[in-house]
């Protein structure tokens, strides 16, 4: 038990346990209830889900609109910000002097927000 | 006591079999509240007619059926005729929703990514059950097994897990993995409607979880710690009281975020039926979907218990801190022992919440979603945090 990584043993039984369910759920529905339940496949049942129009494009990957890879960009910075900022939270009592120093790191990460902000990343509609 | 490994293990899975039970029990308990709730709040009864109605369709409405030896059919419909009891007549319809989903046909469309469409289901709703383990339902253990009893006899059975003491930083990891599942999905059903869902969704979660990283900040700054149990007993029992009003206001921070973060009305714009029909599972049926929906309604449970543990007072009476004036009155009086009853209670409360606002509230658009969370709440939580080390400096 004194072991550090001990108390992660909850932790991967359950993950193992989560797993093993996910599966004999996925297999019980796929494998074993067809048996019972309706199976009755056909073209415009498998079809990509249209209203009732004839489907135009048979593959629907197309292109998507650039906003929602800046959104990805700005997410990766700011978490890896609160990322940064959680072992600071941690040991701040000791060490209250880090908060001057925390106060640089933000104004540094505020010039970055408001140069953002001035480019209209968090805008939506044009 | 040591434990040995069989001990450490066997342990986890009785815990492990009461975690799972309850989040299971409560999903199907969660959505018949939902029905009932919605319904009362629109002046409707909701699901009335499903008394026992497994047992055939004319379930509490014939005549036999009323009678006492009309079995269980009868049974609810007296029990319905209670009025107090009224509003659990329709309480079976949960059972016939799980029945129709297990027996429902699978369909996998045309172009679809076979493995992928029915493996992220699956991711989605293991990342949502082993969030769980960091979450501590109360500080300590709920009884101790008897010394007969086989392999952990004598031991505690603890309310918790496991009591890491990375447990915030563990739950917001893993629960972030269950964005994979909603984006893989959506992908691979091949079909505009999930695609636009998906992306709609992840760029929608991943917004929402700086906020709401940093909204959780404030409770780690107050409290210098991560260990779920640690924070929530700081958080409760321990706080200067200028920060009461900083847990206050953080609480609707993270509230606003937890919404946006599980789908929820007025954030749902993954599945706003009227322009995506149903977002990223639009081509998902049967057990598939039921995984989606089982992970929201965890992922839901999920957020509830964070709020509940962290802003609204943990284990004890209080929310906000304001137990720490109670502390004052000894150790040992009845309202400032921990207790699972009051932690529960305000995770019951928060998914009352859930419902609440869903009933109220109309839906965003997507423009106003993103305007909110980065033009609004990002700068709020950074003002937060700014204010919170402020205190613990000055104080």
């Amino acid at each position: 038990m004194t072991s550090p990584i001990s108390p992660f043993l909850g932790v991967l039984v359950l993950l193992l346990v989560a797993i093993a369910l996910g599966a004999i759920i996925l297999v019980a529905s796929g494998v074993l209830l067809p048996k019972i339940k309706p199976n009755n496949p056909q073209a415009e049942k498998l079809a990509p889900f249209e209203c009732g129009a004839p489907l135009q494009q048979p593959n629907a990957r197309h292109r998507y609109s650039v906003k929602f890879y800046l959104t990805a960009m700005l997410f990766i910075l700011f978490d890896v910000e609160a990322a940064f900022l959680l072992p600071w939270a941690v040991q701040y009592k000791q060490n209250l002097g880090s908060f001057w120093i925390m106060l640089a790191f933000f104004a540094t990460l505020l010039v970055g927000f408001i140069y953002a902000w001035g480019k209209g990343a968090f805008e939506w509609e044009k | 006591m040591p434990m040995t490994l069989t001990q450490l293990v066997v342990m986890a899975l009785l815990q492990i079999v009461l975690l799972l039970a309850f989040v299971m029990m409560l999903v199907p308990l969660i959505t018949f509240a939902e029905r009932k709730v919605i319904a009362y709040v629109q002046v409707r009864l909701g699901a009335t007619r499903t008394a026992g109605g497994l047992w055939g369709a004319q379930a509490g409405r014939t005549h036999k059926s009323r009678t006492l030896t009309g079995g269980l059919n009868g049974l609810m419909w007296y029990l319905g005729r209670v009025p107090m009891l009224s509003i659990f007549r329709g309480l079976p319809v949960f059972i016939a929703d799980a029945v129709k989903l297990l027996t429902k046909e699978d369909i996998v469309p045309e172009g679809a990514d076979k493995a992928v469409f029915i493996l992220s289901p699956a991711i989605s709703v293991i990342s949502a059950f082993t969030v769980f383990s960091a979450v501590a339902f109360a500080p300590g253990a709920l009884f101790t097994f008897p010394a007969w009893f086989p392999i952990v006899g004598g031991l505690p059975f603890n309310a918790f897990l496991t009591d890491i003491n990375v447990g915030l930083l563990f739950i917001l990891g893993i629960s972030s993995v269950g964005v994979y599942g909603i984006v893989l999905g959506a992908w691979a059903s091949n079909s505009k409607y999930p695609l636009l869902g998906g992306l709609r969704s992840a760029a929608q979660i991943i917004s929402y979880e700086v906020p709401l990283t940093l909204s959780l900040l404030v409770p780690v700054i107050l409290t210098g710690s991560l260990n779920f149990n640690e924070m929530a007993r700081r958080t409760a029992t321990e706080v200067h009281w200028l920060a009461i009003p900083l847990l206050f206001v953080g609480f609707f921070i993270y509230t606003t975020c937890a919404f946006a973060e599980t789908n929820r009305v007025p954030f749902d714009l993954a599945e706003a039926e009227t322009e995506l029909v149903s977002g990223f599972h639009t081509e998902y049926t049967g057990m598939k979907f039921s995984f989606y929906f089982l992970a929201e309604y965890a992922n839901m449970i999920l957020v509830s218990a964070l709020a509940a543990g962290f802003f609204l007072g943990g284990h004890y009476l209080l929310p906000f801190g304001f137990q720490t004036f109670l502390m004052k009155a000894g150790e040992t009086a009845w309202f400032n022992q921990p207790s699972i009853l009051f932690f529960l209670g305000k995770v019951l409360f928060l998914l009352f919440v859930f419902i609440w606002v869903r009933a109220t509230l109309p839906r965003y658009r997507y423009d106003q979603l993103m305007h909110v969370g980065w033009k609004y709440l990002i700068p709020y939580t950074l003002v937060l945090i700014f204010v919170a080390a402020l205190i613990r400096y000055i104080a």
